[in-house]
Parts: C-alpha cells; structure tokens; sequence
C-alpha cells in the first residue's frame, strides 16, 4: 500500500502522537478485521435461531435484527469497541492538529495566494450567511468533533485537518496517498463508461477536503473544477491543500440543495459518499438541483456505499448509522435512488445505478468480499 | 575563570533584573512567558466530544465507561511500547547498549531483588480493588455499617 502522503498543510506528529494513530490503525484492523465477521456468526447460530424459536419466523427487516443483536453480548462487545476506536481515531490527530493549529492557519493563508503551474490559480469564496443544514449540525457526523463546519478559532481550518488525517486511519489506509480513492473509482467510472467524454466544467457536490475534487482536476486538467461544501473550516483547507498539491480548483461554501451557478452550466456533476450524509427531503432537492445545472448531454454521478442485501448485512452495515452519527444511513437503505432521480427531473430510460468495481487498478482497495460501489447516473 | 562563567550562565535566570531585555535563545526556549512582550494568544481547543445521542452498549453504563477507559489504556501501552522500542533502537544506534543486550537481560541479586519488591509491591496496589472489600470485612474495629461511623461524629 502506498504511504499516506504528508503535504504542507498536514501537521506534523510527535512520536508519541505518531505512535497513537498507529495504535487506532492497527485496533480498527483488528476489530473489522478479526472480530466483525464474527457478529455474522453469532447471529447465525445463535441470535437468529433464537428469534425463530420466538416467533415462527427469521427476523423481517433490519430493525427487527437490531432488537435482537443488540441484546447479543458478543455483538454489544465487539460494538462497544469499535464506538469507542471511532472516538480514539479522532482524539489522535485532534491532539497535533491543535498543537500546530497557528502555523497551520498561516500557511493557508499564504497557499490561498500562490499562483500555479501555467498562471492558474484555484478560488474560495464563502458565505458567511449561509445557513448549516440541520442534518449536520444535529448530530457530529462520524464523531468528528464539531463536524465539517464548526470553526474553533477565526479563519480556522482545524475541521479540515482532522478529517484529511483521520479518514486515512478510518479506511486503514485504502483511501490512497491522498485520500483519492473514491475520486478515482468515480473518474475510473466514467473512462470506462464514457470514454468519450471531455467535460470543460465539472462540479464537485459535498467536496469536504476536496479530496475527490483533486483527481477530477488531475484526470481532466484543461476542464474548470468547481467544489461546494456547506463547512468554512473543511473548505479553506480544501483551497489551501488543492494549492499545496499544484491543483486549481474553485470552492465555495454552498449547499447542494440550491446553488448561485447557472442554470445548464455544467458538464458533469459529481458527489462521492455524500448522499448518505444529507436527509429524505434534501436528497430530492439536491437531484433536482443537478438537474437544472447539467447541460443538456450532461453527467450526473453519485458515488455510494451498498448497504447490504440480506437483514442482518443491512443491519451490519448500518453500524454507522446508529453508532456513528450517520444517521440517514438508515432510511437510505430502502431508498430507490433512480426512483429518487426521476422525482428530481431525469428521465428514467437516461437513468441507472450500477454496481461497479473499477477494471483499472485505481487504487488499493481490498476487493476480495464482494465489494462493490453503487453509482447513480443519468444523463441530462 | 571557566568556572566563574558556568556559574554565572548557570545562575542567570534567577537573577535576572527585571526589565532586562530577554535573551534570544531563553525565548525560543520557552522560558519567557513573564517577560513576553505581547500577552501570548489563548491556545485553540478543539472539542473532543461529538455532538449526538451515544448508545449505551451494555446492561449497566458503568461498564460503558470501564471498557472506555481499558481501551485507552491499551492504546497507551502501546504507545509506551512503541517509545520504549525507539530508546532501545536509538540507543543502540549510538552504540550505547544493544537490544539483544536487553532481550538477554536476567536482573541478578540486588537488582532482582529490587525488581521482585516492584512488582510485588505493584500488584498489591492493583489488587487492592479486592484486598479493599475483604479488609472491609475482617479488618481489626472495623465498623459494621455507616451508621456507626455517622454516630461517632454525631456524638
């Protein structure tokens, strides 16, 4: 696996802070690793046949697992536990993020004004009026402290750090040097799809870091790369990093449900893991909205997570959703996304939802468990 | 007069008049808070408890919390570990010791002796959670409730 990649807005980690990162890394390995399967098994043995003896009948639909799983001692444990490596992940690169958080504020502000290779240059534009949606100021998604958006001190980019560094360690790595893989599984996506395809003007939705938005504007370096997030802090890291990494890429603090850009103005538009983070009615809302920004001929693709097929493996992988704060998680499960789509104004013989795992050698993803990535995507 | 000038240096910090402007390195070294020019910036803190309603995993909330804090207390371990496991490398790089060296280390006489009473004396004081309930029990005027301790101050 390649080595995450340490560039100039990442802070440095004391051996000790080092060491404790290290530590998470190798107790969530542990915990996916070695002891999830075994909730599998528990249920299978013990849990489910004990829910038949009951009731004449397997359990009916994930809710009805969660009642009986969560009274299982194994699956409490092993529950317990991964909760809690969730909560060390991001104490770990909490602690030298705040240590450095000054220095690191200042070299934003100076990448924020270096000009690139050719003369280009990326943006960031904010809004301080802009109102944070419901859905991520209710509940800190994944447990990160103040979520994408609460900025601790002025100009703040801590919120960005933290989740630069610890997504790294919550996917073990597979994320790629930076963070790139599910950026490069959507590119990867639309070459094999849409080989054909040369877009001038793509929009990123949910950009966070920017981490996805970076390999768009690699893959397709003469086009115009717009990113929009709802949070200050993730996005003026987002700018600095894409600075940092020779990358020119426009932020803007926006919520997808309605943006400021022009009806028709895109060729693409883009989200990776982000549909699962905003809630029933926004969802619409921002389909809708990719709708009115694609021209017509336009690209629209949503990268997203299956969430099981049978009860206990949608309950299992909803772990998330009742555990990390992921809460919408839970309800997208029966969601038909392409029904969801055409509500947002596509039509539905332009519309599908793959399953797809890259043919080409994206990134360091396991595929081995029969893992795959859902994807929406509809033509204009 | 070497000797004179150790003293001195050594003894500079403490008898620095006030007022006198602060040395370069005594700066960098972070012993000027007192004397910093400008009142140095409130350091940042970032929260460290997520917004949201934490499950409760286990029949009694205590054990959330014991299980909380047994898992930081692996990490730690294992953060000592690792630090332990650069000391010995960095050591060994200055050809201070080798790490075989400790591998093969059996302490002998006085310094088993020493070790032994550690360890002992260590797990008494772990062992005490239980040592505790049981004097409790058979500890010489030991009281039988707390009833009697209230009415020997009530007294």
């Amino acid at each position: 696996m390649e080595p995450f990649k340490q560039h100039d807005m990442l802070p440095e980690s004391s051996h000790d802070e080092q060491a404790r990162q290290d530590f998470v890394m190798a107790f969530r390995g542990h915990l996916s690793g070695a002891l999830m399967p075994g909730a599998y098994r528990v249920y299978q043995q013990r849990v489910e046949p004990a829910f038949r003896a009951a009731h004449g009948r397997p359990p009916a639909d994930q809710e009805e697992v969660r009642q009986v799983m969560t009274q299982d001692p194994y699956y409490q444990f092993w529950s317990a536990m991964q909760r809690r490596s969730q909560e060390m992940l991001w104490e770990s690169v909490i602690e030298p993020t705040e240590r450095q958080l000054p220095q690191l504020i200042g070299k934003s502000r100076k990448l924020s004004k270096k000009t690139l290779a050719k003369g280009r240059k990326g943006s960031l534009r904010l809004d301080p009026a802009l109102v944070v949606p419901k859905y991520h100021t209710a509940a800190d998604i994944h447990l990160q402290p103040g979520g994408y958006h609460t900025d601790f001190t002025a100009d703040d980019v801590a919120a960005g750090v933290v989740y630069d560094k610890g997504i790294n360690i919550y996917m073990g790595g597979a994320l790629g040097p930076e963070n790139n893989l599910t950026g490069d599984t959507l590119v990867a996506y639309i070459r094999e799809k849409h080989p054909q395809f040369e877009p001038a003007r793509i929009l990123d939705m949910g950009c966070a870091i920017g981490n996805c938005a970076v390999p768009w504007a690699r893959a397709f370096p003469d086009a115009e790369m717009h990113a929009i997030d709802v949070g200050a802090p993730v996005l003026r890291y987002a700018h600095a990093r894409a600075q940092a990494l020779g990358v020119p890429i426009h932020f803007s603090q926006q919520n997808a449900e309605s943006t400021d850009f022009e009806t028709g103005s895109f060729d693409v538009v883009v989200s990776h893991i982000m549909l699962h983070e905003t809630s029933k009615s926004a969802l619409v809302r921002i389909l809708k909205e990719c709708h009115r920004l694609l021209r017509p001929g336009g690209l629209m693709l949503h990268l997203e997570i299956p969430r099981g097929k049978t009860v206990i493996e949608k309950f299992m992988h909803n772990w998330e959703s009742y555990n990390n704060n992921e809460t919408f998680c839970r309800y997208m499960t029966n969601i038909d996304l392409k029904a969801e789509a055409v509500k947002g104004g596509f039509d539905p013989a332009k519309t599908r939802v793959d399953e797809f795992v890259p043919k080409l050698d994206v990134a360091q993803m396991n595929y081995t468990e029969n893992f795959f990535w859902k994807i929406l995507a509809a033509h204009r | 007069m070497k000797k004179t000038a150790k003293k001195n240096s050594a003894a500079r910090p403490r008898t620095r008049p006030a007022g006198r402007p602060v040395a370069r390195r005594a700066a960098t070294a972070g012993v000027s808070r007192r004397a910093a020019p400008a009142p140095a910036a409130v350091p940042v803190r970032i929260a460290r408890v997520a917004k949201g309603k934490k499950p409760q995993y286990f029949s009694d909330p205590a054990i959330d919390k014991l299980l909380w804090m047994t898992l930081t207390l692996m990490e730690e371990l294992s953060v000592t570990r690792d630090r332990l496991d650069a000391v010995e490398n960095l050591l060994e790089g200055r050809r201070v010791l080798k790490v075989a060296d400790v591998d093969a280390y059996r302490p002998a006489g006085a310094s088993a002796r020493r070790r032994q009473a550690q360890r002992a004396a260590y797990v008494d004081r772990m062992m005490r959670a239980a040592q505790a309930e049981l004097e409790e029990l058979t500890g010489r005027d030991m009281p039988r409730s707390e009833a009697e301790v209230v009415a020997a101050v009530e007294a």
